[in-house]
């Protein structure tokens, strides 16, 4: 079985919520819808307070070339437009203030629940349905779709995200389990409109349910409809991090993406198993992104407390939290996202985003930070990163801000997995120094080539 | 609403620790620990007792008072250093002269440095050249104490001994399957090639080490010896005899593989076993001493720093 060859780490995968099937989240009074939920430019507002909105309707507008459309998850009268605190707590971001009333929805969306599998031809219908229904990556970085879905030079690759690495998280695993077809049909129109490199959903083998009922129905839509040919199943060992787009990216292909480059320059297209559903959503149905699924979870909550929702965007998390029986009382820090690479929630008040994924409770025997001894110079950090850096020297080099070996020794290369920090028994904090370092040289590698630029101009100026 | 903690990720922490690595080494020693108390009796317990009781006190009270810092003492560390020392002396050496090793080793060349982490050399092997250099009709004794098996005291000497002494006919009929279960006669850590194989052992499965550092040390002691023993094998021992003998599995297995004193990359770990295997042999061909293990380890661990800049792992996707 195949997986990355650089590092990785395999903490326990704490499955608990994977039985929990996907439940319908109740709409509260109140939404608030946020202008940035994907990489790039936030949206620009197109309505104004008193308006009455349908449920899809678009509300938001690009607000540059990576940008994404953003659309109202409910029917109502926009009450206010005007920032609002986010996870940590900043409050810089326009959101969209919705009362709610009974759905309503937008022209031309199909809300039946039939499955559409014909696979559309029109490149162009398809990226633009794609771009209209507003879809971003799910799987963390919420990079708008249609600008990944056209890449310069034609891929090799397709690659589906399933492998769900992320310690506790089971969304995608739901979703795979009883959203199958869909998501096969979502990945056979991208893999149209990216003129029909090879397709592989890559899930791994800690969800052997997944794997099956995937090859299942690749298996029968490829029997009975056209369209579905070079799509395969690929199960891959369990390791964190294997769904980062870079490891993911070696584990099926092999490839290595080089360094400064991107993913496409390697042939590949990387999209998550919930995008393809959004995908599906956007072009089958002509279903704007507005709702995503979401696993509540943790050791500290029972059984019957664990939930996998699919959940309208913009719903405050406390109002989830509450739904779901309130915050339990050996809490002690919640976050959104996985427990590697999610972000601790300083504001439950915050509302769901396009890249929402979880709601998990930590206790404080699982997630304080302990205090940090001498550096034992075990080697655990370089040996699990994923990128193949040495996390103690890097550690080093920030402290002593020699900020030209931090480059030479390719600190921007870090893709803050936190394997690191999680393996070092001496509790050094490397990723937060290793952040920061990468910050500081990234900010002098786009001095550099900002000046560069600037002389090549004037260069150019001159000999005119 | 209560407050929740809040702090950048990774959320979760492995639950290895330096505790419990340094415990792990603490618990492969252990086979060792007890074939040489089985053997060298009372006089050997007494030696452990004093090495491991000076190590820990030496590093709590210099924390304590000297340095003003938090106590490490509860991270096994010292532990560790003790033990090795006392398996790195004979049964008989006197206890006055196991404490002066344990100065040595924790005062001088663990906590100068700033403590664990910050030694440039093994503590436990400065430990013990100080005190080869120093007291060196006590620690080249090799009177076999009674053990709780053995019932005299006979007076012996190593083979590593008897070689520098008489060459190769002084070890000849030397039995190696023997050698390999219990040799007794030497420091005490010496006597079972299996027990420190078995917590060698122990401590890949613990994924505590990985086995690069000792395997490329037994290659090149294999290879070279092979080397001069067929080119003369009337003047130099043979590479199965320089496997076994002396400290060469204990300096493989337990000293050459501390974290803080050899290179972080696989690479570095094998040029750095090459070097060991190499001086090593050669000090026990042409040396003075019998044996070279310790001193072998010691240059080593000096040339770690520059081991660790020449050699970095692959880097994903960079040449």
């Amino acid at each position: 079985m195949k997986t990355f060859k650089i590092g990785g780490i395999h903490p326990n995968d704490s499955k608990i919520s994977r039985d929990c099937k996907i439940e319908v989240l109740p709409v509260p009074q109140k939404v608030f819808i946020s202008m940035a939920q994907h990489l790039g430019a936030p949206a620009k507002p197109i309505v104004a307070v008193g308006d009455r909105v349908k449920t899809g309707q678009v509300i938001g507008e690009p607000g540059g070339f990576i940008s994404a459309f953003v659309h109202s998850s409910v029917t109502g009268t926009v009450k206010s437009i005007a920032p609002r605190k986010d996870l940590a707590g900043n409050c810089v971001v326009p959101h969209v203030e919705i009362e709610v009333e009974p759905d309503e929805w937008a022209e031309g969306i199909d809300t039946s629940d039939t499955i559409v599998t014909e696979i559309p031809q029109d490149k162009d219908f398809i990226l633009g349905r794609v771009k209209a229904n507003g879809v971003v990556g799910l799987g963390g970085a919420t990079f708008p779709a249609h600008v990944k879905l056209a890449p310069a030079k034609q891929p090799d690759f397709l690659i589906l995200n399933g492998a769900e690495c992320e310690p506790y998280l089971t969304s995608d695993y739901r979703i795979m389990m009883e959203k199958t077809a869909q998501i096969i049909v979502g990945a056979a129109i991208m893999r149209q409109v990216l003129g029909g490199p090879r397709t592989v959903i890559a899930i791994e083998e800690n969800k052997p349910e997944a794997i099956d009922a995937m090859n299942n129905m690749v298996r029968m839509l490829k029997d009975n409809h056209g369209g579905y040919d070079g799509i395969e199943v690929m199960p891959l060992m369990k390791k964190y991090p294997q769904g980062g787009e870079k490891q993911l990216i070696n584990a099926v292909t092999g490839r290595e993406v080089l360094s400064g480059k991107l993913p496409a320059d390697a042939g590949c297209v990387v999209q998550n198993v919930a995008t393809a559903l959004a995908v599906y959503d956007a072009v089958q149905k002509n279903m704007p992104l507005i709702t995503n699924t979401l696993t509540v979870t943790g050791d500290c909550l029972p059984a019957e407390r664990q939930h996998n929702y699919l959940f309208r965007i913009g719903i405050p998390l406390s109002y989830i939290a509450e739904y779901a029986g309130g915050i339990p009382d050996e809490a002690a820090k919640i976050i959104s996202g996985g427990p590697m690479m999610g972000k601790a929630i300083a504001n439950l008040d915050a509302t769901t985003v396009k890249g929402s994924s979880s709601l998990l409770f930590l206790t404080d025997a699982q997630t304080r930070r302990k205090k940090a001894s001498n550096c034992i110079r075990c080697g655990r950090c370089a040996d699990a990163c994923p990128m193949g850096l040495e996390p103690f020297l890097l550690y080093r080099l920030y402290n002593a801000g020699n900020t030209e070996e931090l480059e030479n020794n390719a600190v921007q290369d870090c893709i803050s997995c936190g394997c690191c920090l999680y393996s070092c028994p001496a509790n050094i904090p490397l990723l937060d120094n290793i952040n920061m370092a990468k910050g500081q040289v990234m900010g002098i590698i786009r001095a550099r080539a900002a000046a560069a630029k600037a002389a090549a101009e004037a260069a150019k100026v001159e000999q005119k | 609403m209560k407050n929740f903690l809040v702090s950048p990720s990774p959320h979760i922490h492995t639950s290895t620790s330096t505790a419990t690595l340094m415990r792990d080494v603490v618990i492969a020693l252990m086979p060792a620990v007890i074939v040489s108390v089985i053997f060298y009796g009372w006089s050997e317990l007494l030696v452990l007792g004093v090495s491991v009781a000076a190590c820990v006190l030496l590093e709590y009270v210099i924390t304590k008072f000297l340095l003003k810092k938090e106590n490490t003492v509860c991270d096994w560390s010292a532990a560790v250093t003790g033990i090795l020392l006392a398996l790195n002396v004979p049964p008989t050496c006197p206890w006055w002269v196991v404490a002066v090793g344990a100065l040595v080793a924790i005062g001088v060349a663990k906590m100068t440095f700033g403590g664990i982490g910050m030694n440039i050399f093994n503590p436990a092997l400065v430990g013990r050249v100080f005190l080869l250099v120093s007291f060196p009709t006590f620690m080249t004794d090799w009177t076999i104490p009674a053990g709780f098996i053995t019932t005299d005291a006979v007076s012996g000497a190593t083979l590593l001994g008897k070689y520098a002494e008489g060459g190769v006919e002084a070890i000849q009929g030397v039995d190696y399957i023997k050698t390999l279960f219990f040799n007794i006669g030497g420091s005490a850590g010496e006597i079972s090639a299996l027990a420190l194989l078995a917590g060698w052992v122990y401590l890949l499965v613990r994924r505590v080490i990985k086995p690069w550092i000792t395997l490329s040390i037994w290659a090149t002691v294999a290879a070279v010896s092979l080397v001069f023993w067929l080119a003369a094998p009337d003047q130099f021992t043979d590479p199965v005899f320089n496997l076994l003998a002396g400290g060469m599995i204990l300096g493989s297995c337990f000293m050459a593989t501390d974290y803080v004193t050899s290179p972080m990359s696989v690479k570095g770990g094998v040029v750095f076993g090459v070097g060991i295997g190499f001086i090593s042999l050669m000090i026990r061909y042409f040396g003075s001493y019998p044996e070279g293990m310790s001193f072998a380890i010691l240059i080593m661990n000096a040339v770690v720093p520059l081991i660790n800049l020449a050699f970095h792992q692959k880097k994903y996707g960079r040449k």
